[in-house]
């Protein structure tokens, strides 16, 4: 499959270069701690409190850090006319989307494989087992995130004041993942199950899938312009 | 404020929005009106030049 | 080719007279025609204003969907022209929908906000919008930002229903259904002039909304052609 192909040879590029540089997942790492901290002292979070407030403050430390590597995502590709490069060749647009969408997953599971556990540190909480689910909630989110965003990314590349630009458009239109995921993390501390989230886990992976194909075959479009 | 006080306001703040809309849009319309016409006359003068 | 835009100005004068005589008739059936609410008192009355504007700012949100499939199917500027305008008057609409459902509730429920789902959809429907106008305005190359603003109104429809559902979904879950929405029409015991002041300022703020939208395309076409004519000379 030729688009498999081309979208794991950009990925790949981009993988490669971040493992020998790292500047955009130590950036990204430190920033979701700082916000941990910076939530701590700015909020009074008694304990009884934590388990409630968790999703929500998680989620937000993981809104911004992601933000934050959105506005990193195409920085190779706008370097040295890389980008003009890439669309002279025949190169499927499609992977391309495909390739960052994937790339900006991966930094942001892997941030939040670290940050979830350090959560629980920071502010003393039990339910340990329950993690693995909460993970699940959060990783149909940061999918939803990342479809999104990658999408926007390349819509504001040519933006002034794009920093500012990317999060006004993209957060509304992320309303629905926040939602979802911030209620099903809940649902899931409270009762300790799924069952009771099932509603928001389909409307995550509608959103999931409704966005992906959107994204798909619109990017095209966008990166040409 | 009153109950009428309240509507009175709902309803001014509304049809004075849209006034001065509608009034910037018209005002809009004129300016470029002007602009066109006059852009079509002289661009005429050129082509004949 | 000036006929058609003769025949347009003229469906747009005529469509602008109507909307005038059904706003006068509107008002009166809605401030002196039509009872006060059984419950609510006078300031019901806003309902009448309210209900318009929010469905007025759906339709031109609609039209900018509609604009920005075509225009990023045909890349004809009209398309971008009718997307752009729609977008404009949406967000006055829309903005107008927020203050009145504001103005109603600070009597209503004591407070001049909540986070009611009908209030906080219509907040993000304006931020949608004021989205994608900022886009536009951010963006220098004319092309790539009629694209890309076209890429935000078409995804921005698609995620009304995904928004409409989660913040309902929320607030249903949190919020005990005791409280008495305004928006709550009481079917049983209606007055027929209730309906019929709905209905009147129903139909003037479509032909308004009409009006104004044909009023600020053609502004946007001629303005199309301002810039066309400064770039190429006379050739038109």
């Amino acid at each position: 499959m030729e688009l498999l192909k081309q979208t794991l040879w950009v990925l790949w590029k981009d993988l490669l270069l971040e493992l020998r540089r790292r500047e955009s997942i130590l950036a990204m790492f430190f920033f979701g701690t700082l916000l941990l901290f910076v939530f701590h002292f700015a909020f009074e979070i008694p304990a009884e409190k934590a388990a409630e407030m968790a999703p929500g403050l998680l989620w937000l430390a993981f809104l911004f850090t992601g933000t934050l590597g959105l506005t990193q995502l195409f920085q190779a590709e706008r370097e040295n006319h890389c980008l003009d490069a890439l669309l002279l060749s025949p190169m499927d647009r499609a992977s391309l989307y495909l390739a960052k969408v994937f790339f900006n997953l991966s930094l942001m599971l892997l941030i939040e494989l670290v940050v979830f556990p350090l959560f629980w540190v920071l502010f003393n909480l039990a339910f340990w087992n329950l993690l693995p689910s909460l993970f699940l909630v959060a990783f149909l989110g940061t999918i939803g995130f990342c479809v999104l965003g990658t999408l926007f990314s390349a819509v504001t590349l040519k933006a002034r004041a794009r920093e500012l630009l990317l999060p006004l458009i993209l957060f509304p239109l992320m309303i629905p993942v926040i939602l979802a995921t911030v209620r099903g993390m809940e649902i899931i501390l409270r009762t300790g199950k799924f069952t009771e989230a099932f509603s928001w886990l389909r409307l995550l992976i509608g959103f999931d899938v409704i966005f992906f194909t959107v994204g798909f075959l619109i990017f095209e479009w966008v990166i040409e312009a | 404020m009153s109950a009428w006080g309240f509507v009175f306001l709902a309803y001014g703040i509304v049809w004075f929005a849209l006034l001065i809309y509608l009034g910037n849009l018209k005002r809009r319309f004129r300016k470029v009106e002007r602009e066109l016409s006059s852009l079509r006359s002289s661009g005429g003068l050129k082509k004949n030049a | 080719m000036a006929g058609t835009m003769q025949k347009r100005g003229r469906g747009r004068r005529v469509t602008g007279i109507l909307a005038l005589a059904f706003i006068l008739v509107g008002l009166y059936f809605a401030l002196i025609e039509a009872p006060p609410d059984a419950y609510q008192g006078d300031v019901q009355r806003i309902m009448y204003v309210h209900i318009p504007s929010i469905l007025t700012a759906y339709l031109s949100f609609f039209i900018v969907f509609i604009g920005s499939c075509l225009f990023l199917w045909k890349r004809e500027k009209r398309d971008d022209i009718l997307a752009r305008s729609a977008a404009e008057i949406g967000v006055l609409f829309t903005s107008l929908t927020i203050i009145e459902g504001s103005i109603w509730g600070k009597p209503t429920w004591g407070v001049w906000w909540t986070w009611d789902a009908r209030l906080t959809l219509t907040a993000i429907l304006l931020l949608i919008f004021v989205g994608y106008l900022m886009l536009r305005s951010l963006i220098e190359d004319e092309n790539r930002g009629a694209v890309c603003s076209a890429v935000v109104g078409v995804i921005g429809f698609l995620d009304i229903p995904l928004i409409h559902m989660s913040v309902y979904w929320w607030r249903t879950l949190h919020q005990p259904p005791s409280i008495l929405r305004p928006d709550k029409l009481p079917w049983e015991n209606v007055h027929p002039s209730m309906l019929i002041a709905l209905a009147v300022n129903f139909a003037a703020f479509i032909l308004l909304y009409f009006y104004l939208l044909s009023l600020r395309f053609r502004v946007g076409e001629m303005e199309e052609e301002v810039k066309t004519l400064k770039l190429y000379g006379g050739a038109s």
